[in-house]
């Protein structure tokens, strides 16, 4: 296996991983064209993981953080919220964008693609500042096959 | 029961670098064990090495978290150690959180999780921590005994070797139960004596083997908890016999005087004031083993070891070459806040590494000073330790001390520590006829026929220079003002 496309270091590369995450479990669940249940999965993955060793708390105020942050960058995830065991909700759903926000070009199947790869790509890069990228990557092992870490698979491996 | 027939209990390795001594060989497998101490004491780290060292795929460690530092800090923190391998996460070690059910609900659902948990993953290694946080909510103390009776016997049952970490003070050993089930109990001390920083670790209690009683000092390093016993790991090696062999100075006329040469595997004490040349004297004495094939360690606190090698060679000593071959190691031991088990383990493991038969200790005075304040109240037992140890084996000590030097006394050592050596040699400045001069005298001498001679010497370009026949003219030389013998002596009178 190749690691160089495990290099998280940068955004860009955690937002590639998130897209490869994503695409592995649009795949795996086959929801093609339903990128919330892709994101939903990806999501639930790492809260099962991750909440079992931070607990449901712990993995609660990363998660509202990453989606805080997420939502800064992809609006359509406007009317995203967590539940108090971590679990997301509201997305997908159609909600009007309060006037703050300016109006966001491209389908809604865009922005929530965007929004998912967003909140999955912060929750990442959370995770990379507080354990560090081996044992990040080590945990999302755990949780999805080697195939999705292999850097053909990878947008940067493939523009390389 | 024959001896064959006695059950076998495997020790596994704690992970701690000298901890495996201290607990009589590695910890007994499927023991249910405390980790007490205060916040800080290191208490969290020590299980993760042991975990770190005995968790594989087949038998995993569960490592509960409970109430306190967050699993995700703890984790980022613990990682900076250089025992942590992530790969080992989660296929090796897993860690679980029970704040929920702890919070949420009472110990018998906490005991329902571990099982389900254990049950599951068929752990070798199970950790708690921290126990405390999860039976502090009020129960009765039936409750509470029955929740630990019920774990230890559970987990005992999975053949899981278990710690259990709290913050517990010493007071509470007496009532709390949790300390009765335990088979092992291991409590980290941590103290500030004036400026330093003192950490003991003790064990407390351990079924089934001996452990090493006391108190043993703890340090924590970038690699973890490392231990240093009490008895330097050198207390099951059997001692040698006393051999009748003589290690020269290299100095013909010191070595008549010392009947051929100090006894292989003696203590000797070289004494004097500053500038009497006891430093020139311990490098004759070690560059004298290397060139009889004799490996040999210096440990200096007052000097860098390059002034020393230095120094050495322009008395015509190479203690160059024996270091780039091996033969010779100077050791500098002068950081903050030593102790004196940890400069003691530095020597002893220089000692093994290289096979040295000489050892120099140059100065005590600078040994006491590298150390820690709160240690230096240890240092005649912990040198009295060492000295033991090494000699033992077969090791020559020779340590310098300097004294303050009295026209009314001769003192051997600021330290009371004549009774730690087989040889004293004193070396002292007198005068004589107008001129500082220096002489040396063989105080004693154990099991050896000494000289009782006093003797000039010199510290020339090639050392430490015995003049002449023994001072027969004088009279009070120990005192560093004699008075000649023969008052119409035209010298005296001059």
């Amino acid at each position: 296996m190749n690691d160089a496309g495990l290099d998280m270091t940068t955004s860009s590369k955690t937002r590639d991983l998130a897209r490869r995450l994503l695409a592995y479990e649009a795949v795996a669940g086959k929801t093609s064209g339903l990128e919330e249940a892709a994101t939903l999965r990806v999501y639930e993955k790492l809260r099962q993981s991750l909440g079992e060793f931070v607990g449901i708390a712990g993995f609660q105020s990363l998660a509202f953080r990453a989606l805080t942050q997420a939502k800064s960058e992809a609006p359509g995830l406007w009317a995203v919220r967590l539940a108090t065991d971590g679990s997301l909700q509201g997305l997908g759903e159609f909600q009007p964008q309060p006037e703050e926000f300016e109006p966001q070009l491209g389908s809604g199947k865009d922005q929530t693609s965007e929004g998912g790869a967003a909140l999955i790509a912060r929750l990442l890069g959370l995770l990379l500042i507080f354990l560090g990228e081996a044992l990040t990557l080590s945990l999302l092992r755990n949780a999805w096959p080697d195939e999705v870490f292999d850097d053909r698979n990878s947008t940067h491996g493939r523009n390389a | 029961m024959s001896i064959q027939e006695k059950v076998t209990i495997n020790k596994l390795s704690t992970g701690v670098p000298g901890l495996d001594e201290i607990v009589g060989g590695g910890l007994p497998e499927f023991s249910f064990n405390i980790i007490a101490g205060a916040p800080g004491s290191g208490k969290t780290t020590l299980a993760h090495q042991f975990v770190f060292a005995n968790a594989t795929p087949e038998r995993p460690a569960l490592y509960f978290t409970v109430l306190g530092e967050s699993a995700i800090k703890m984790l980022r923190y613990q990682q900076q150690y250089t025992f942590f391998d992530p790969a080992k996460l989660p296929g090796s070690i897993r860690f679980i959180n029970l704040s929920q059910v702890v919070l949420e609900k009472d110990l018998g659902a906490v005991l329902e999780q571990i099982t389900r948990e254990v049950e599951k993953s068929n752990p070798a290694v199970v950790v708690v921590d921290s126990f405390r946080t999860m039976v502090r909510k009020p129960q009765s103390d039936m409750d509470l005994q029955s929740f630990i009776q019920r774990l230890a016997l559970f987990l005992a049952s999975w053949q899981a070797t278990t710690f259990l970490i709290g913050e517990y003070a010493e007071d509470e050993l007496r009532d709390n139960p949790i300390f009765t089930v335990a088979d092992g109990l291991f409590w980290l001390r941590q103290t500030t004596e004036r400026n330093s920083i003192v950490r003991k670790l003790q064990i407390v209690k351990l079924r089934g083997q001996d452990s090493v009683p006391g108190l043993h000092t703890f340090r924590i390093t970038d690699a973890g908890v490392q231990a240093f016993s009490r008895t330097f790991g050198l207390t099951a090696r059997k001692r040698n016999p006393p051999s009748d062999r003589r290690l020269c100075f290299g100095i013909p006329e010191l070595d008549k005087m010392l009947d051929g040469g100090v006894r292989e595997g003696d203590s000797v004490l070289v004494a004097g004031s500053s500038g009497t040349g006891k430093s020139v004297l311990a490098t004759q004495f070690i560059a004298e083993g290397v060139r009889h094939g004799e490996p040999g360690i210096v440990a200096v606190f007052e000097e860098r070891p390059e002034a020393y090698a230095e120094r050495a060679t322009s008395l015509g000593l190479d203690l160059e070459t024996p270091q780039k071959d091996g033969k010779l190691t100077i050791l500098y031991l002068r950081p903050l806040d030593l102790s004196v088990d940890e400069t003691m383990h530095s020597i002893l493991d220089a000692v093994q590494k290289i096979g040295a038969k000489r050892l120099v200790i140059d100065s005590l005075a600078g040994f006491e000073m590298a150390l820690s304040p709160g240690f230096r109240a240890d240092f005649r037992e912990s040198l009295y330790r060492m000295i033991f140890a090494l000699t033992g084996i077969g090791v020559t000590i020779l340590s310098t001390v300097e004294v303050d030097e009295s026209f009314t006394e001769f003192p051997f050592s600021t330290y009371s520590i004549s009774f730690l050596t087989d040889d004293i040699i004193r070396l002292r400045y007198v005068s004589i006829d107008g001129q500082l001069r220096k002489i040396m005298v063989v105080i004693k001498m154990r099991g050896g026929n000494h000289a009782k001679d006093i003797r000039e010497y010199e510290i020339t370009s090639k050392g430490v220079v015995i003049l002449g026949k023994r001072l027969t003219d004088y009279q009070g030389l120990i005192s560093g003002v004699p008075v000649h013998s023969d008052p119409s002596d035209p010298e005296e009178e001059s």
